[in-house]
């Protein structure tokens, strides 16, 4: 699960960030740098724009205004399938809600990502496998999303993120849809691939969770960036 | 206002688009359902009506007056069986001469009777009065219509200086005279024959009526019988024509209900199903289950009822033309031609119940999902045989956009069934009217003289124009020296008798020269080739119950003609038959021919040989035959075919459309993920079309077989017209691989705009929505 990061390089600069919808805005100028290597979370009360920020750096969303660099790639220059394509090469995604296809097993909604840019089925599916071994899951692997528990979905949701080896993990409320014990191994998963150098971004209401997996926080509120502060991980 | 009218108004404006479909089926199939229906309700409603008016006669039965007497007669009103009876009436033939307003030119039996009523055929006058008097004549109205000016107060002037004073005219369901007269009038007239008219208490079925019969005659001397008719062969005339709609129309009915049931099932399921968390909300809100079933059924009824609308009206503005072009020329006597106020009502009840009951089935389901089930989505762990296919699928070499599009069918594998079956009718209907279409313009060429132009040069009749100067043969001599003539046929339409069958006057169409083109419609038998020989169409042997090979006789003016049924031809009128000129010569040497069917050679000038003809006699009329072999069926049913496929391939792509935007909208959220992971637009666009496009082209191997099928089976149901092998096998390889792709095509038309929908979702904002 490594990855090659140049530690302290700028993987994400946002600059004058402003996003509209009809009259309201959900960022209000928000400018933000964060560096490889570096886990930062990112905290505020609901609607202050933090799940839009993590969209506008994931490519899901387009800015009204302002420029969002990844990887020294401007985002808005990118069609939608220069954003698609950008997103399969540098970027992995946890949602809070996993975002499983229903209809595929953990094995296959693994595979998927990698089949997407082209892996051959059966080299994507041994890659997948790996992956759910390394993430405890791998006994799981032949199960339809529907019978797993909320914390093996999420697990098989970070294989699935991690299986195209991003550099750029981002994170919209990992453990807000899992009881505390599956909670504490999500974090404690992403612990570790930050540690192996995966730079994360987490958009989070847990301070706990915060505390655990961030080495900065970054405080919003209506639309803005309020406070960063570093903060010491726990073990 | 309800809250169950209050969501269900909410749902019909939130899916604009589900409703405008719907609308669109249920007027599509209403529209259909009306003309099927209309037809086949004129087909039969107005006789049964007017003759059960009439008390008409099961059978008329002519008996010879020399082998039998009165009283002999009278006893057959007696037998076991016999309902009811009027007669014995006297009857004659008399040959009306040709000027006559009230009367055609021809054969004309008359009977003698003292009044129009009776226990059996009751005859309604319908212009004038009955007559009262010696001289008096009252004339069968077969058509209805106006009557030509002068008809009523004109004479009748019969063979041998007699005159009779048309005063009335009446109509007989029965058709058991062509005119009445007093039976003291009658006498006058010399008649060689009595009529009896029997009503039977089983006369459901000819077998029935000739039972009957055979009792009645059993005990009269041999011989006495002349003639009988039963009133199933006038039935069958009366919708003789309209059969050859009826079985295409029934077909694009019938096709046009089953596409309407499964589209409209389809879409009411997979609005339900779509709306689970719509569901979950109205109960978790306080809606009771049958609330909740209540806001559905409205939802779906609503557009269902104003497609209904619509398209009941639709239909009965359509129905009146076409019922005018199907009866055109029969003889409907008293009975009025329409559609019963049954037809209508019918299809505005059952089009809606139909809808409501398609709505009913998944609502039912809503109705026993529990609010928290409901509100997630109604999901459950999945299994089964679907899923297996897609994880085989995913371990193909296959882009894994394509291998997930081709999947997808098997995850819903009950909304992919209907929405194949809706495909497989759409294709049905492709190929059935495509080989239809196909059947009647080989049809269409059978009967014709292919490029090669073709006239009809008509001789001048007094009184009509300037008459010819050259004689029969001075003519066909002139003809065949002009320049460009490469065939003549000469000819000439007689009406004469049928022996052995009560008012059977025939159009004999008699022919001399060479073999015109009608020969190529032979589907029976041979073409005429000697004297005492005459080729039918299939309308005349069905409804005299004759085949090929029999014999019947022709007579005129007292001289008999037998003669053999060698052929039978594609179609034509149950009274037009032909028969080669030598037959004429027997029964009525001195008429000419005066009209000559001249086929020219290819290239010939058709202007200069008309004005060449014009030319050489003045009192001869040249014109280009315009129909050249074309049934009046043919552009009817080729002009039906085509709107039917129209509506019902609208139909069909309409159900994709609706099957492909629903499971969009329900996999709103896994598109949004597959493109958060990568997924591109097109991509996402090729998974979409891929998942229809494999229903589509399934679907198309399965309608193919069924269209073809049910081609032969029309082709081989419409009553007046038999046609050849080679007219019926219009099927052929790269026809049908471009038959198979319409599968596909529907498919894809529907699937294209939801796909492309798809495609230009906004991740986040789907993802949002959790």
């Amino acid at each position: 699960m490594t990855t090659e990061n140049n530690a302290g390089e700028p993987v994400i600069r946002v600059e004058g960030l402003r996003k509209e919808y009809g009259e309201a805005a959900a960022l209000d100028g928000v400018s933000l740098e964060i560096r490889a290597g570096e886990s930062v979370a990112v905290m505020g009360p609901s609607g202050c724009g933090k799940s839009t920020l993590l969209n506008m750096v994931g490519g899901l969303d387009r800015p009204s205004s302002g420029t969002i660099l990844v990887h020294g790639q401007d985002l808005g220059q990118l069609d939608e399938t220069g954003l698609a394509l950008f997103r399969r090469r540098h970027i992995g995604m946890i949602f809070q809600f996993f975002n499983l296809i229903d209809d595929l097993p953990a094995l296959d909604n693994v595979a998927l990502a990698a089949q997407l840019t082209g892996a051959p089925a059966r080299q994507a599916r041994s890659r997948a496998l790996e992956l759910l071994q390394e993430l405890g899951v791998a006994e799981r692997r032949d199960n339809y999303p529907a019978t797993l528990s909320g914390g093996e979905r999420q697990r098989v949701a970070v294989a699935r993120a991690l299986i195209n080896r991003p550099t750029l993990l981002l994170a919209d409320e990992p453990t807000g849809a899992l009881d505390s014990s599956s909670g504490r191994q999500v974090m404690d998963l992403l612990v570790e691939l930050n540690r192996l150098g995966h730079t994360l971004l987490i958009v989070t209401h847990d301070p706990q969770l915060a505390t655990r997996c961030a080495t900065r926080l970054v405080e919003f509120a209506d639309g803005r960036v309020v406070r960063q502060s570093a903060l010491e991980p726990t073990s | 206002m309800s809250a169950v009218w209050q969501a269900a108004r909410a749902a019909v404006w939130r899916r604009r688009l589900q409703t405008l479909v719907i609308g669109l089926i249920v007027l599509c199939s209403s529209t259909t359902s009306m003309l099927a229906l209309g037809l086949l309700d004129a087909a039969t409603s107005p006789f049964d009506e007017a003759f059960g008016e009439q008390n008409g006669a099961h059978l008329v039965a002519v008996f010879d007056t020399a082998k039998v007497s009165r009283a002999e007669l009278e006893r057959t009103a007696r037998h076991k069986g016999v309902e009811a009876a009027a007669g014995p009436f006297d009857q004659t033939t008399v040959t009306v001469p040709k000027g006559s307003p009230a009367v055609p030119a021809g054969p004309l039996v008359v009977a003698g009777r003292a009044d129009p009523a009776g226990a059996v055929d009751r005859v309604e006058v319908v212009h004038g009065r009955w007559p009262a008097a010696l001289g008096e004549i009252v004339v069968n109205q077969r058509f209805n219509v106006p009557l030509k000016p002068g008809a009523l107060g004109s004479k009748l002037k019969l063979p041998g200086g007699k005159s009779l004073t048309v005063v009335g005219f009446a109509t007989s369901m029965s058709q058991s005279a062509g005119a009445w007269v007093l039976p003291e009038q009658l006498a006058v007239l010399a008649p060689a024959a009595s009529q009896m008219l029997y009503r039977f208490a089983s006369a459901a079925t000819e077998e029935q009526i000739r039972t009957s019969l055979a009792t009645i005659t059993a005990e009269l001397p041999k011989g006495a019988l002349s003639s009988s008719r039963s009133y199933l062969s006038i039935k069958a005339a009366f919708s003789g024509q309209s059969d050859d709609y009826l079985p295409f129309m029934m077909v694009f009915g019938v096709l046009g209900l089953a596409v309407a049931v499964l589209i409209v099932g389809n879409v009411i399921s997979g609005a339900v199903i779509s709306g689970f968390k719509h569901i979950g909300v109205l109960k978790a809100l306080g809606f009771t289950p049958n609330q909740v079933v209540a806001v559905y059924l409205t939802m779906v009824c609503l557009p269902a009822v104003a497609g209904c609308v619509l398209g009941t009206t639709l239909g009965a503005l359509l129905t009146k033309p076409v019922l005018e072009a199907a009866f055109e020329g029969i003889e409907t006597g008293n009975a009025t031609i329409g559609v019963s106020a049954w037809v209508p009502a019918v299809v505005s009840i059952a089009m809606p119940a139909l809808a409501a009951l398609a709505a009913l089935i998944p609502a039912l389901r809503a109705h026993r999902l529990s609010a928290a089930r409901a509100i997630s989505g109604g999901g459950a762990p999945r299994t089964g045989h679907g899923l297996r296919v897609q994880r085989l699928l995913g371990g193909t070499r296959l882009p894994r956009s394509l291998s997930l599009g081709l999947g997808q069918p098997f995850a819903r594998p009950g909304r992919s069934l209907m929405t194949m079956g809706a495909i497989v009718l759409g294709v049905t209907t492709v190929t059935l009217s495509t080989g239809l279409t196909s059947t009647l313009v080989a049809f269409a060429e059978a009967g014709s003289s292919g490029e090669a132009a073709e006239f009809f040069v008509r001789a001048g009749r007094p009184g009509l124009g300037p008459t010819r100067k050259l004689s029969d043969q001075e003519t066909e001599r002139m003809l065949r020296s002009l320049p460009g003539t490469l065939k003549i046929t000469a000819g000439v339409f007689v009406g004469v008798n049928l022996a052995g069958y009560q008012q059977q006057s025939l159009d004999v169409h008699f022919l001399r020269g060479d073999t015109p083109s009608l020969a190529g419609q032979i589907v029976k038998g041979r073409w005429l080739e000697g004297p005492g020989e005459v080729v039918v169409p299939p309308s005349f042997l069905s409804q005299r119950g004759l085949s090929v090979g029999d014999k019947i006789t022709l007579t005129l003016k007292g001289k008999q003609a037998p003669v053999t049924i060698v052929g039978e031809a594609m179609e034509g009128g149950p009274r037009f038959i032909w028969s080669s000129w030598p037959t004429l010569a027997a029964l009525a040497p001195q008429i000419p021919a005066d009209v000559y069917q001249v086929q020219l050679k290819p290239g010939a000038d058709a202007k200069a040989y008309s004005q060449a003809v014009r030319s050489a006699d003045p009192g001869l009329r040249a014109e280009i035959d315009a129909d050249k072999g074309e049934s009046i069926s043919t552009p009817t049913v080729v002009g039906f075919a085509s709107v039917f496929t129209v509506l019902l391939t609208l139909v069909a792509a309409l159900g994709v459309f609706n099957t492909v935007l629903l499971n969009t909208r329900e996999r709103r959220r896994d598109l949004g993920m597959l493109k958060s992971i990568g997924m591109t637009p097109r991509q996402v666009t090729v998974m979409t079309m891929a998942s229809m496009a494999f229903v589509g082209m399934a679907a198309g191997l399965l309608g193919i077989p069924l269209g073809v099928a049910g081609h032969r089976v029309l082709v081989d149901s419409v009553g007046s017209i038999v046609f050849p092998e080679s007219a019926k096998a219009v099927w052929h390889a790269p026809q049908l691989a471009l038959l198979a792709l319409a599968g596909l095509a529907i498919a894809v038309l529907g699937a294209l705009p939801p796909a492309r929908s798809a495609a230009r979702l906004t991740i986040a904002k789907v993802l949002h929505t959790e």
